[in-house]
């Protein structure tokens, strides 16, 4: 079968040009997204942006609402113009080989984009067909999905009789039609229940393992991107603050994180202060700081670092309420990058049709 | 799910002529089929798209006739005078009803285009390898489909009337019926432009209604469509000359009453071309600036 690859000559040199990019898939350099001008006032949504997603990895873009991860995920895709900044799939530059990327990606979006008067097959019927594939092989390819997705009793439903996660999975199943190299996620999750996105996560797991499929993922929730990701950035106020894998993220935090709360009374701001400075003194506390109900302290080793510093609060006499040993989450992460606790706000169906123009 | 992925991608690239030349035939015919299935799955959507134009037919040509053929009972003003018309108002009438409904449609064309940019489903062809004209054409040949059909259902309904003596004389026959048909779906096509540029404007479904139906009664009242040009006020007779409206329902007209006049149905087909053009190109530069 390898032989009846039929590629262009232009194709073959874009092939080459692509291999030539360093085995990375997706590559994003200074990229810059400004909106408004021309009289309205500029937001700067994507600033200075820059990273690289290689072949079969799984990569998760991690920020609250308004950080700027579905106007990169837009750019990645052609869907929405750069205004500075280079942006490659595969090889390919977004602007001046856009059809050529939207062959070999597919792309999920936040709002579910499938059409509630035609039914689930058809829905990916058309979809297929739309990339161009022998009606053969859609047929073939359609009822592989259906029965993946588990919506092979529904097939033949309209699609607005759809549960929410059911319409989820026919989105999902929207961007797989064609086999595409690289998939794209924008929130897929967002707004489903438990169950239905821990199905949602182990699809794509699998798509993961067994297609070997590269798949670019945004979220605003620690717990998938940590569940899902091999490695994770981290952007805010459309600037990536951090960038890894997320145990090497969790682990520069240092590994342990001890929190001990300060009892309230009049002397707590005195309490306090000399809790802060026992913690600090303590060998293998690498950095301790106060927060409004007492001390926290990071250190490699928590169990052991624990006692010792119970020992000396004990005996210093600090009125000691409570204490708590916890491992670092992305939650954590983010917190230290951006100094902010990430809070996830639930985008309401009412508001979807404005989500398309979120930042 | 274990499939080969190579494979895949191999059968995609290996496409790549068809796209060239039948490609984009597909891309349309596709698009055109999505819009048709939606239209034959919202039956009462469709029923009520004809039920207000032939409510119209019917009680405007009662409310007026009287009128009319008092008006008219020594001919035409400015015409050969001579004995009462050979035809009821309902005759001169049904042209207009058929522009009626051309631009009541047309004016909707940017609804379904507002709705999939909503629901995100305009991003799926957005994001699939395919021309961005293409959509737009077959959503455009989906809208003329529907508008011919509707043009079609009006002219056979007004035909049965003959049975009950209403007198329409339908001097073309069955040829102007296709040709009125035509007509109607060009000048509805070309009108869509219109709702569709302020849809992809304003994305919103409100706005594209309020523009479309505050310009389609004066269009039709201050054209040729509900009465012939010498029955028009001068002001309105003056107007009704720029108005595209009154080319498309003369030419009809002749088709109904007298016979093919080339020279109206050519002025209607070049009237429909020049604001077709217009009113499309800023469509279609519309469409093009999504995600710009």
């Amino acid at each position: 079968m390898s032989a009846a690859v039929t590629l262009r000559p232009e194709a073959k040199k874009k092939a080459a040009m692509s291999r030539a990019s360093k085995d990375s898939v997706i590559d994003v350099q200074h990229l810059v997204k400004v909106y408004g001008g021309r009289g309205q006032e500029e937001i700067k949504a994507v600033n200075d942006v820059s990273f690289s997603v290689g072949e079969g990895e799984f990569f998760g873009f991690l920020g609250p609402n308004g950080a700027g991860k579905t106007t990169v995920i837009r750019i990645i895709t052609t869907l929405l113009a750069k205004t500075s900044g280079s942006v490659h799939v595969a090889g390919l530059d977004v602007e001046r080989d856009g059809l050529d990327i939207r062959r070999m990606i597919g792309y999920t979006g936040q709002s579910i984009g499938v059409d509630g008067e035609l039914t689930g097959r058809e829905n990916l019927w058309l979809i297929g067909r739309l990339y161009h594939m022998p009606k053969s092989l859609v047929d073939e390819r359609v009822e592989e999905l259906l029965e993946v997705l588990q919506l092979k009793d529904a097939a033949d439903r309209r699609a607005y009789t759809y549960s929410g996660g059911m319409r989820r999975r026919l989105d999902l199943g929207a961007g797989l039609v064609h086999h595409p190299r690289v998939l794209f996620l924008d929130e897929p999750t967002t707004g489903l229940d438990p169950q239905t996105r821990a199905a949602v996560w182990e699809y794509l797991r699998r798509l993961h393992r067994e297609e070997k499929m590269t798949i670019f993922l945004t979220t605003q929730y620690m717990e998938e991107a940590d569940q899902l990701c091999q490695r994770i950035a981290i952007i805010d106020l459309g600037k990536i603050v951090a960038e890894g894998s997320p145990a090497e993220l969790k682990a520069a935090i240092g590994a342990d994180i001890i929190t001990v709360r300060i009892t309230r009374d009049e002397a707590f701001e005195q309490s306090r202060n000399r809790a802060l400075e026992i913690a600090r003194t303590v060998s293998g506390v690498s950095r301790a700081s106060i927060f409004d109900e007492g001390v926290s302290a990071y250190t490699a080793d928590g169990g052991a670092t624990l006692l010792e510093v119970l020992r000396r609060l004990d005996a210093e006499k600090v009125p000691v309420h409570q204490v708590a040993l916890a491992h670092p989450t992305l939650d954590e992460v983010f917190l230290q990058h951006t100094g902010r606790q990430m809070r996830v706000e639930e985008v309401k169906p009412m508001s979807r049709s404005f989500g398309r123009r979120r930042r | 799910m274990v499939t080969d992925v190579g494979h895949a991608q191999r059968v995609i690239i290996g496409t790549r002529d068809e796209e060239s030349s039948g490609g984009v035939l597909t891309e349309v015919g596709l698009v055109t089929w999505r819009s048709l299935v939606k239209l034959t799955r919202t039956p009462v959507l469709l029923f009520f798209s004809l039920f207000m134009p032939l409510i119209w037919l019917v009680m405007f040509s009662q409310t007026f006739g009287t009128v009319f053929s008092s008006a008219t009972s020594g001919g035409l003003p400015g015409g050969p005078a001579a004995t009462p018309l050979p035809y009821d108002y309902v005759a001169v009438l049904l042209p207009g009803i058929t522009v009626m409904t051309a631009i009541q449609s047309a004016s909707q064309s940017g609804f379904g285009m507002v709705a999939d940019l909503e629901s995100g489903f305009m991003d799926k062809f957005f994001v699939a390898p395919i021309r961005r004209s293409s959509v737009l054409a077959g959503k455009l040949l989906a809208d003329g489909l529907r508008m011919a059909a509707q043009a079609g259902i009006i002219l056979g309904i007004a035909a049965i009337l003959t049975l009950f003596g209403w007198r329409i004389p339908f001097a073309t026959g069955v040829m102007g019926a296709v040709l009125i048909m035509l007509l109607a779906a060009a000048f509805g096509v070309a009108f869509s432009g219109l709702s569709n540029t302020v849809a992809l404007r304003t994305k919103n479904t409100e706005s594209t209604m309020m523009v479309s139906f505050s310009l389609t009664f004066p269009l039709l009242f201050l054209s040729t469509a509900m009465l012939p040009k010498a029955l028009l006020p001068s002001w309105v007779q003056s107007f009704s000359t720029v108005n595209p409206v009154s080319y498309m329902a003369d030419a009809a007209r002749a088709l109904i009453l007298t016979g093919f006049d080339w020279t109206a149905i050519g002025n209607a087909f070049l009237a429909i071309l020049a604001f077709g053009i217009v009113l499309n190109g800023l469509a279609i530069m519309a469409f093009r600036a999504q995600g710009k």
